[in-house]
């Protein structure tokens, strides 16, 4: 229906409408969930109080734990940021665990050589690993813009070549002489993360977030390259027609992501919670970006928020693991219960049906007073 | 009495779009009844809900003066009603016949009997004198044929009623001739026909009785005997309407864009069109004439640089803008109004004010050193709303949430807020309630007065000879007649033109090419 003059047709909305129906959406999401974690854990643990009452209050319960809960929101907020810009122009490329690892590999080689025994070492060590996670989210986004070659292809291949190069490096030119272990040597001081907070992981990269979250929301919503990018994002074929070079704003919104999956390596290695290079050291955690950006529907902002509370149940959860029966994969359950709630934009229930009544109600009062009058 | 009557229908989408309230309708039996209204008035609706696709909040629904209940369009084939949509829902490469018996095929023991198919087909099309051969493949048909295809459909599943919706706007004059000799002779074997169209020439000639509706409410019901276009446009309107621009006769000055020689190809390789050659001036509205496919969209694509060109010249102020980007032809004061305003003039899910400036980032008025100037970004939103009367709640309401009609003033206000010298115009008023089509053409005549060479290409006879100075009627890729749009000239010259049926010499059409 297209006229203006149907009452209803017209609903302008306010940001904030939006941003408070998202936040309670969110929170139903979230209670859902934790519901559902319940009766698992009441299934599966012998104290199944003690066990959920881990995983809601363990995270607070010493400094160190909160410092662990901050540092994990951090990184979480890094990798949904970087995955919420290549959705914003609508490109499915999914290769930040890669651009991690090559980012991590480029610190480690900077805080491994003389250069990472001096105090150049620490701003060096994040410039390459940026520079080498930027260059690894190139190479899919022109493959797509010269090849036509399909970025989620190419980005997870990349991803596995990433890794098994690690893995190699690590073995094979890395690792300390005589050692058996599949680590690297301790980065030298100088190379390291200061930390903010002493005898916590909250260092340095907390700030590199921060700074992350605020230049991706400027770059998006105040510079020209966001709103093109945006709008290629809406309508690539509008884009076209009004004159801007998609492919350029696709190339370099893959690019400007793979500089913050780099950082995000260098966060890793060279951060308070390694320290040195490890074979599979991130553990799959680079795509839980996804499900950040999903939940924050790609806002940048509301990407920390999203972070903080999932990284709180993700912490909650390793904690649960440690000093309860109940195993730390709970979280995966919960994960995956928030992603189906908020990505099938489900409604607050019972709340459509509701309104259909009350207007069937008003219609029927209308239509019957319009009967009578004719 | 009436054999279909509808009392007090009364219908809410989901999302509180009030479609129906309070609509009343009864059709006599043997008569073409019309259903006009402005888009959005809730015909289609209306017809929806007598097919039984949707179930009314309220109201009843009279058969016979019995009350029936649909749950689905199984339900209304059943009593005899047929519906022929604007889309049709036909399989290409099926043959006609096969198109018209699928779901209910005869059957000789279990095999599917193709000669009693073919010979029942071939009964009805002659009984109807709808020309159809039941052969050939659905896809090698024109559009009107394919239309009757459809009403075959209805026929064979013996539909007493028949809804046509808005069946004319696809077809060109001579096939709105052919489908009207089809509808006679429907009426005259006692079927009864419900049309629904927004044409009013078309109602007043085929029609007994017309329904209006205005709004989702009917607003009366009156005997095309006793009406005139003029007060039936007034009563669908709600208030006076004037359906004419005045063509102010501006002196045309100076050559703003000539083709010389243009050849487009298409995906596969064959060509669009070849050897084109037109030109126009300032100050006029040169009008693309053509059934649709014909050639006339392509070339405006060219000009705005969404159609890559295989041979020739676009010439724009003496300086060929083939090689241009699209940028650097805005920026030659090309503007451009899509045929597919939706996929094409806009970004949906972006804001009113965000949608204004898309064209023009390279603008120090909105961007300086890459950064946006949010203010100033908001003042043209504001002052482009205020100036085109959108109607959206601010100017950081997205795009998608507004109607038809105030999305595409959203891109008519981007395209003209600078003064064009070359406007490109396609479809500007598919879709498009009768408010805003009048403020569509006021604004594209408004650009011309004001000095744009404007190119229009519309599927709406009504609306090229309302607003064309010249007209140019394309068949297969050529120009095959050239006028000036003078009183005397008629749809049905333009027709023939556009259907092939004629051909003017290289002579008759040079008075109007230059």
């Amino acid at each position: 229906m297209t006229t203006d003059a149907e009452p209803g047709g017209l609903k302008p909305q306010s940001r904030w409408d939006v941003a408070r129906r998202e936040l309670v959406r969110g929170a139903i999401a979230v209670v859902i969930a934790l519901i559902a974690t319940i009766a698992i854990i009441f299934f599966t643990s012998k104290e199944p109080s003690e066990a959920f009452w881990t995983l809601l209050t363990a995270p607070l319960s010493k400094p160190r734990t909160i410092g662990l809960w901050i540092d994990d929101a951090a990184k979480l907020s890094v990798t949904g940021l970087a995955f919420s810009l290549v959705f914003q122009a609508r490109q499915f490329a999914l290769g930040v665990q890669g651009q991690l690892y090559v980012g991590a590999i480029a610190a480690t080689y900077v805080a491994l050589s003389p250069i990472g025994a001096t105090w150049a070492g620490l701003p060096l060590g994040i410039l390459v690993a940026m520079l080498a996670g930027a260059i690894y989210g190139f190479l899919p986004g022109i493959a797509k813009a010269k090849l036509g070659a399909n970025e989620i292809v190419s980005s997870l291949m990349l991803n596995y070549v990433a890794v098994e190069l690690c893995n190699f490096l690590v073995r094979v030119a890395l690792v300390a002489p005589g050692s058996g272990l599949l680590t690297t040597a301790k980065f030298p001081k100088t190379s390291l993360y200061p930390a903010l907070v002493p005898n916590t992981r909250i260092d340095l990269g907390l700030i590199f977030a921060v700074v992350a979250i605020l230049g991706v929301w400027f770059a998006l919503y105040r510079t020209t390259w966001g709103l093109k990018l945006r709008l290629v994002g809406h309508n690539p074929r509008f884009a076209e027609y009004a004159g801007i070079k998609a492919n350029f704003i696709m190339v370099s919104a893959m690019t400007a992501a793979g500089a913050l999956g780099g950082l995000l390596g260098s966060m890793f290695v060279q951060g308070q919670a390694f320290g040195n290079l490890t074979v599979q050291f991130e553990g799959g955690f680079a795509f839980e970006g996804v499900l950040i950006a999903i939940v924050a529907r790609n806002r940048p902002l509301a990407v920390p928020i999203v972070a903080l509370l999932y990284g709180y149940l993700r912490q909650g959860a390793q904690l649960m693991n440690i000093r309860t029966d109940v195993p730390a994969e709970v979280i995966g359950v919960v994960a995956a219960i928030i992603i189906l709630l908020v990505s099938s934009s489900f409604g607050i229930p019972g709340k459509a049906f509701f309104t259909r009544m009350a207007r069937r109600r008003q219609t029927v009062a209308a239509a019957a007073t319009g009967g009578v009058a004719k | 009495m009436a054999l279909i009557e509808a009392i007090g229908i009364g219908k809410v989408y989901p999302g509180g779009v009030v479609a129906n309230n309070g609509v009343n309708l009864s059709v006599a039996a043997g008569e073409v009844h019309a259903v006009v209204g402005e888009n959005g008035a809730g015909k289609s609706t209306l017809m929806k809900i007598l097919f039984g696709i949707e179930r009314p909040d309220a109201g009843t629904l009279l058969l016979d003066g019995q009350p029936v209940h649909f749950t689905g369009p199984k339900d209304a084939i059943k009593v005899g009603i047929g519906m022929v949509f604007q889309h049709f829902s036909l399989v290409p490469s099926f043959s006609v016949y096969e198109n018209v018996v699928l779901g209910s095929e005869p059957h000789a023991a279990i095999k599917f009997d193709r000669q009693k198919a073919i010979a029942e087909v071939r009964e009805l099309s002659e009984r109807f004198r709808l020309n159809v051969d039941p052969l050939p493949p659905v896809r090698s048909l024109p559009v009107g044929q394919q239309q009757r295809v459809e009403i075959l459909k209805a026929l064979y599943r013996n539909a007493r009623v028949l809804i046509l919706d808005e069946p004319t706007a696809v077809l060109a004059p001579q096939e709105v001739a052919e489908l009207f000799v089809a509808i006679r002779s429907l009426i005259e074997q006692g079927r009864t026909v419900i049309f629904i169209a927004h044409k009013l020439p078309e109602v007043l000639e085929i029609s007994d009785t017309i329904t209006v509706m205005r709004q989702g409410k009917t607003v009366g019901r009156v005997k095309s005997s006793e009406v005139t276009e003029h007060s039936l446009a007034t009563m669908m309107v709600g208030r006076e309407v004037a359906l004419r621009v005045d063509r102010a006769s501006v002196a045309r000055s100076e050559r703003v864009c000539e083709i010389n020689g243009l050849r487009l190809r298409n995906a596969r390789g064959t060509d669009i069109c070849s050897g084109l050659n037109l030109s126009v001036k300032s100050g006029e509205i040169l009008g693309l004439v053509g059934v649709e496919g014909n050639g006339q969209a392509e070339v405006l694509e060219a000009i705005g640089g969404l159609r890559a060109v295989a041979d020739g010249e676009i010439i724009v102020a003496n300086e060929n803008i083939v090689p241009l980007s699209v940028l650097e032809r805005r920026g030659r004061g090309i503007a451009s109004i899509p045929e597919d305003r939706i996929a094409e003039g806009l970004a949906t899910g972006a804001s009113v004010a965000e949608n204004l400036v898309a064209t023009r980032l390279k603008d120090g008025a909105f961007a300086r050193r890459g950064l946006l100037d949010l203010k100033a970004i908001r003042a043209n939103a504001a002052k482009l709303i205020d100036q085109f009367s959108i109607r959206v709640g601010g100017p950081q309401v997205a795009v998608g949430t507004l109607s038809g009609g105030n999305m595409q003033k959203v891109v008519v206000a981007r395209e003209l807020s600078e003064q064009p010298k070359l406007l490109l115009v396609a479809q500007p008023t598919r879709g498009v309630d009768l408010n805003a089509t009048q403020f569509i053409w006021k604004t594209i005549a408004g650009a011309r007065d004001a000095g744009a060479a404007v190119v229009l290409s519309s599927a709406d006879l009504q609306e090229l000879l309302a607003l064309s100075d010249r007209l140019l009627v394309f068949y297969r890729g050529k120009i095959v007649a050239a006028f000036l749009n003078r009183e005397d000239l008629t749809p049905e010259t333009l027709g023939t033109y556009m259907l092939g049926l004629a051909e003017q010499s290289p002579e008759e059409m040079q008075a109007a090419l230059a």
